[in-house]
């Protein structure tokens, strides 16, 4: 049993309070959606659950214990999917995965190929990604999801440039990975179309 | 452990690929290299008795002016497409994945710059003990100079300005110059070097130590 908590957490930038005593917690299975207008600080809030941010109020522990005091640990059980993509133009698709899957610490072997195919890329293992379109880069980056082992998923703006076939491959496998005892945390101003999974939401700004 | 090695090799073979599908990025900091190499004979004459004197000592300057090009595209492209953050939060150390990415450098630059100051030094008729001391001291040199660059680059990653890197960098890589140009003029006068080059190894192995270290470190805080 694994157990995300964020505790009267906030947030300031440039001198802006952007929230204040935040507090959630998530469990095994757990989903939550991060929404509110831009600049309310659903990224900074992402970004400081992933420990790229340090936290200056509150506190954010994994199983227990501050992030910060088991960073590795910590890493190793999240996979943080940004507003960039982390995707190389100058590598081609099936490169960008090799590295990506050596990254996540997954020593399994992959086939990239059946990847590629499901994110809706099929076909395009040896196309440069400075070629590809923006969303074919997204769905690229996204392909990280589909190689990690990761328990907890920390992804913003994940729909970003996607088309809805692309929005709906995704959605399927968020709830894939929470139905396997996955916890996920996305930040998006989209409905979500998920029937039958409960999800949770956090509205981060002052207007209702 | 053989995951780390695993990763290691990854991400230089990675850097490695990148580097040469942009060949610009590492050529022209090279060509810079010898262009300006070739203005001194043209300023001075190609048989000046000065010019003998000082084609050692503009040989390294010059290096040290295109290493600080050549830095500023180490960090650059992974910062802006969020590969730094993946490094970051990946389960393993930053300052291994960074060490990878300074050796990936050192290859595609420090290499190719010896190569080529060899090269150089036959071309301006250096006596051969010069030459010799030249490369050595090249050799414990560059591998320094990107460690140090990779340091500063990372701080000012995101920054206007590529003056404010070469002001930062020019300054700390002067122990690396002054040892070197000691170990080239006794070598001229067929003096031993051994001293001069134990203090270069040491600058690098302290260098290798500390350099990765600092380099994620600056990340993180470029980050944050």
């Amino acid at each position: 049993m694994s157990q995300f908590k964020v505790i009267q957490l906030e947030c300031i930038r440039r001198d802006n309070i952007l929230f204040q005593g935040l507090n959630f917690s998530l469990e095994d299975g757990g989903l939550l959606q991060i929404d509110g207008v831009n600049g309310s600080g659903k990224s900074s809030l992402l970004q400081m659950c992933s420990g790229l941010i340090q936290v200056s109020e509150g506190e954010i522990t994994w199983n227990g214990e501050n992030i910060i005091d088991c960073r590795y640990q910590f890493q190793s059980d999240i996979s943080y999917f940004g507003h960039s993509n982390g995707v190389k133009a100058g590598l081609t698709a099936i490169e960008n995965m090799i590295v990506m899957h050596a990254l996540a610490g997954n020593s399994s072997r992959i086939n990239y190929s059946a990847i590629l195919e499901q994110i809706g890329l099929t076909g395009m293992e040896d196309v440069l990604s400075s070629r590809m379109s923006a969303g074919q880069k997204r769905r690229l980056g996204l392909a990280r999801l589909f190689m990690s082992k990761a328990k907890l998923w920390l992804l913003d703006e994940p729909f970003n440039a996607l088309d809805k076939q692309g929005k709906a491959v995704i959605e399927r496998v968020i709830v894939q990975h929470c139905s396997a005892g996955g916890i996920v945390i996305f930040a998006t101003h989209q409905t979500m179309e998920i029937d039958g999974y409960p999800l949770q939401h956090i509205h981060l700004g002052n207007e209702q | 452990m053989s995951e780390y090695i695993n990763i290691f090799f990854i991400i230089l073979r990675r850097d490695l690929m990148l580097a040469f599908r942009n060949k610009a990025e590492f050529v022209n900091p090279l060509m810079f290299f010898i262009i300006v190499i070739v203005l001194f004979p043209l300023a001075f004459g190609s048989d000046s008795a000065l010019l003998k004197q000082l084609t050692s000592g503009i040989i390294w300057v010059t290096a040290l002016l295109a290493t600080t090009l050549s830095l500023e595209t180490i960090f650059r492209s992974d910062f802006e497409d969020g590969s730094i953050e993946q490094f970051t939060l990946s389960r393993y150390p930053l300052t291994l994945l960074v060490s990878a990415k300074i050796l990936a450098h050192w290859i595609t630059f420090g290499l190719p710059l010896i190569a080529i100051s060899l090269f150089t030094g036959f071309i301006l008729s250096l006596p051969n003990q010069t030459i010799v001391a030249l490369c050595i001291t090249l050799a414990l040199g560059t591998p320094v100079l990107s460690l140090i660059g990779a340091i500063t680059v990372a701080l000012t990653i995101g920054l206007r300005g590529g003056m404010l890197l070469s002001l930062l960098i020019l300054p700390l890589t002067m122990p690396v110059l002054i040892f070197s140009m000691l170990a080239i003029q006794n070598a001229t006068i067929g003096q031993p070097i051994s001293a001069e080059i134990y203090f270069l190894a040491g600058i690098l192995v302290l260098a290798m130590t500390l350099a990765p270290i600092a380099t994620a470190a600056a990340l993180r805080i470029r980050l944050s």
